[in-house]
């Protein structure tokens, strides 16, 4: 069974998130910044007349964060109830990837991005890294804050 | 049924609408039972109350659940016997009455829970079943008036008693015609408006539409005839009518006795169509979705209004454009404000079932009480009323069951044995409402409180309302089934200043009476803010939470030592804060924050910036900020993902650049640096 996923670039790396989890793709420009929250919180923007978090994919994979650029997209995607953007360099493709051709990641792999990355994927030339939207986007719990 | 018909829908619907006839039939019922003490007879709540039961027989049976079908026919024929009887109910029938809407309430609340409807109570039925015999019984006469038979026959006998009653009692009634016109509907005078400033002045029997020849004066063939008991002069009325003195005629009482035997129709529908239309229930989260899509909307414009300056700069004449814009602007904001309030629900409808906890309590306690409601036309916001609506049944609890004394203390006190408790609001200038919850018992024992919480004797009553809103505090030994113990202030304090930023202040006399004011916005989702600048970024907070804005000269800011650690558990980007800083407010050391450290925000340089002034537990202290934007009404979002709640951000709001703007909650930014200095942190 063929499964559509997006195709997307962050730093040197192209990882692939299940299209059915992408509501849409915006251009991103800069978000408002929430003081108080998690480095990797990219801040909100406004979509469509609705406020959704972003999450820096680069700050999240250890990465520094960049300025954005005219390529820089935010994958808006489904959790849940929950609706949350990702940022990441660009994203262009979707590609269509059965899911017997994607791999367990190589345990120090799975290890190092804390499970972020759930398996891997060669198509052509490039090494595709699936993303686990359920590691990347925590379950929704109160942040300690205010101490 | 249409093609889409889905049943879930339906009993979701069943459900919202059986509540609220439920809660109106509580609310006649107790009415009922107030009027039958004072040996009253009661025709206009106990048709109403055939109404409510009659209606929900029917829902009941489109849905099919029988149960109810059937303690609701039972219930409605007692009424309908009793409106025949001219509104009088048969001893013991309030309680047996009230015994029925707790079934169906029972039964509903399954049906919403998904479990199984219980059958009804073959007692239940069969004590209704006797109650009928008893009214049935006493169908009585009733004297004439002066109405025209043609008008008389309009009258159901419950109305006819009750315009009897009135005139017996030394009011004057009254016929008042009211012809609509086109000049009148679009002056906004039409028959709804009149209708409700008329029973502002003056009790209305009945409103019989009738058509009459074309003329001049009433050139649609309409005319509406307004049956009245009034006590005041009839020109205050004459000016509510919109009639002038000659459209009026007194009705009198005449001394022939008539039988009372006119029947109910089972469809009144000139009364329906004229007080009940116009209304349609909406799930608030459609009116939240029509305002999302308003902002967006907003955001359009905006851009809109961009793209025609931007036009204007190269040389374009956009002269009729710019006012296409502007005018589309001020349509926006009218639109908003609509849905704005769409979303208010009054505060006389929040308070309805205020009376029947009240009669519950009082019946648990054995302390008679009475309630006296007066909320004017004030009105909420739902989400706002949603919330504020547990500190109200908290206080009213409070109230029945600490405040007030027993019986034989009131009596010895000298007062009367019935304890009142008062609920009252009045809408403030600031879009804040004032809303108090009074006894008139015994007052708070100032020392026995400060015993229990094992603290000194407060000297002032915000002292007092300090130790009572401790968790865990109670001031009666025992536990009681109706107050439990130690839920009570302190819930009301979080509700209402926590939550809502609202305001919780008490003054209590001994002997005489406690009363507690509750402060609150009318609304959370729409308020007025200011905006400003702080670290080159722009933030709005709300207006109800600034006490002052003023210059803040920095060379005029005093610096303290500061020995503190830098707070932990925060992201690396937040600074030590200066917050030894103060300045000199009308003789008073005012703490200043520079709102940029607590942000992470870069330093500032300016030499003279803005310091907004906010209150925490009644000390003022200061945010350095900027400068100041501007005032206007906002939308508040509130921020709902976990990677983004944090403490001092209460939700955001789009200022029409597109982009959100983050709304500020100064004093609990205040609270969380507060709270982070002394001791070990939670």
């Amino acid at each position: 069974m063929n499964e559509l996923h997006v195709l997307c670039r962050v730093a040197e790396s192209n990882y692939v998130v299940a299209a059915a989890d992408v509501l849409q793709m915006e251009s991103f420009s800069g978000a408002t910044r929430v003081p108080g929250a998690a480095t990797e919180v990219a801040g909100l923007v406004q979509i469509r007349g609705r406020v959704v978090p972003v999450l820096d994919l680069r700050v999240l994979f250890g990465l520094p964060p960049i300025t954005p650029t005219l390529d820089s997209r935010v994958l808006v995607t489904r959790r849940g109830e929950r609706t949350v953007g990702l940022l990441v360099d660009s994203a262009r493709e979707v590609l269509k990837i059965s899911e017997s051709d994607f791999q367990p990641p190589p345990s120090v792999v799975a290890q190092q991005t804390d499970g972020m990355v759930k398996g891997v994927a060669q198509v052509g030339e490039r090494l595709l890294m699936l993303v686990d939207l359920t590691k990347v986007i925590p379950e929704a719990q109160e942040q300690s804050h205010g101490q | 049924m249409t093609p889409g018909f889905e049943a879930a829908d339906f009993i979701a619907g069943f459900i919202a609408e059986a509540e609220e006839h439920l809660t109106a039939a509580n609310a006649n019922l107790l009415a009922v039972e107030a009027a039958a003490a004072k040996g009253q007879a009661t025709p206009r709540p106990v048709r109403e109350l055939f109404r409510s039961l009659h209606t929900l027989k029917g829902l009941a049976a489109m849905v099919g659940v029988d149960p109810i079908v059937e303690v609701a026919h039972a219930m409605e024929t007692v009424l309908r016997d009793a409106d025949r009887a001219a509104g009088t109910l048969p001893a013991g029938s309030v309680e047996l009455l009230l015994k029925g809407v707790r079934a169906i309430e029972r039964g509903v609340r399954a049906l919403a829970g998904k479990r199984p409807v219980p059958g009804a109570s073959p007692a239940l039925i069969s004590a209704l079943g006797d109650l009928r015999q008893i009214a049935g019984e006493r169908a009585g006469t009733t004297a004439g008036t002066s109405l025209p038979p043609e008008l008389a026959a309009k009258l159901s006998a419950a109305e006819r008693q009750q315009l009897v009653q009135g005139l017996e009692s030394g009011r004057l009634a009254w016929r008042i015609l009211f012809l609509p016109t086109p000049e009148r509907a679009a002056a906004g005078v039409n028959i709804t408006t009149v209708r409700e400033r008329v029973s502002a002045l003056a009790e209305i029997v009945k409103v019989v539409p009738q058509s009459v020849a074309v003329s001049e004066r009433a050139p649609g063939g309409l005319a509406f005839e307004l049956l009245v008991l009034a006590a005041g002069p009839k020109e205050a009325l004459a000016e509510a009518a919109s009639a002038p003195p000659e459209d009026f005629s007194p009705v009198v009482l005449e001394a022939s006795v008539a039988r009372a035997g006119a029947v109910i129709p089972d469809d009144d529908l000139t009364e329906d169509q004229l007080g009940r239309s116009g209304f349609v229930r909406v799930e608030i989260k459609r009116l939240d979705d029509a305002l999302d899509k308003l902002s967006a909307l907003v955001v359009t414009q905006f851009r809109l209004g961009r793209a025609v300056s931007s036009l204007r700069q190269a040389g374009a004449d956009v002269r009729e454009l710019g006012q296409v814009v502007s005018e589309n602007g001020r349509q926006l904001r009218d639109l908003r404000a609509a849905i704005m309030r769409a979303r208010m629900v009054s505060v006389a409808e929040l308070l309805e079932r205020v009376p029947l906890i009240v009669r519950g309590l009082s019946r648990a306690t054995a302390k008679p009480a009475r309630v006296e409601i007066s909320t004017g036309h004030a009105e909420l916001d739902k989400a706002v009323a949603e919330r504020i609506f547990p500190a109200i049944v908290h206080l009213v609890r409070n109230a029945v069951d600490h405040g007030l004394e027993a019986p034989e203390g009131r009596r010895a006190a000298g007062k009367p044995e019935v304890g009142l408790v008062s609920v009252a609001c009045h809408e403030r200038s600031d879009n804040q409402l004032e809303l108090t919850v009074s006894d008139d018992g015994r007052g708070i024992d100032a020392e026995a409180v400060a015993r229990r919480a094992g603290a000194a004797l407060p000297a002032t009553p915000e002292g007092l309302l300090e130790l009572l809103a401790r968790p865990g505090l109670s001031t009666r030994a025992e536990v009681t089934e109706t107050s439990g113990r130690g839920v009570g202030m302190d819930v009301v304090k979080r509700i209402a200043v926590d939550e809502l930023r609202g305001e919780l202040s008490m003054v209590t006399a001994s002997g005489q009476g406690t009363s507690f004011r509750l402060r609150i916005p009318l609304s959370i989702t729409i308020i007025e803010a200011f905006s400003f600048v702080c670290g080159g970024e722009t933030f709005v907070v709300p207006v109800s939470t600034v006490e002052e804005i003023r210059e803040l000269d920095l060379g005029k800011v005093v610096r303290g030592p500061d020995r503190r650690k830098r707070p932990r558990g925060q992201p690396d980007r937040r600074r030590a804060q200066r917050a030894a800083d103060m300045i000199g407010r009308r003789g008073q050391a005012v703490p200043v924050l520079q709102l940029e450290d607590l942000l992470g925000l870069p330093a500032a340089t300016a030499a003279v910036r803005k310091a907004i002034v906010v209150r925490r537990g009644g000390e003022p202290f200061a945010f350095a900020v900027d400068r100041m934007l501007g005032q206007q009404e906002i939308v508040v979002r509130p921020l709902e993902d976990a990677l983004v709640k944090v403490t001092g951000v209460a939700g955001t709001t789009d200022l029409g650049d597109g982009r959100p703007t983050l709304v500020l909650d100064l004093a609990a930014l205040g609270d969380a640096l507060f709270a982070a200095e002394g001791g070990p942190s939670s």
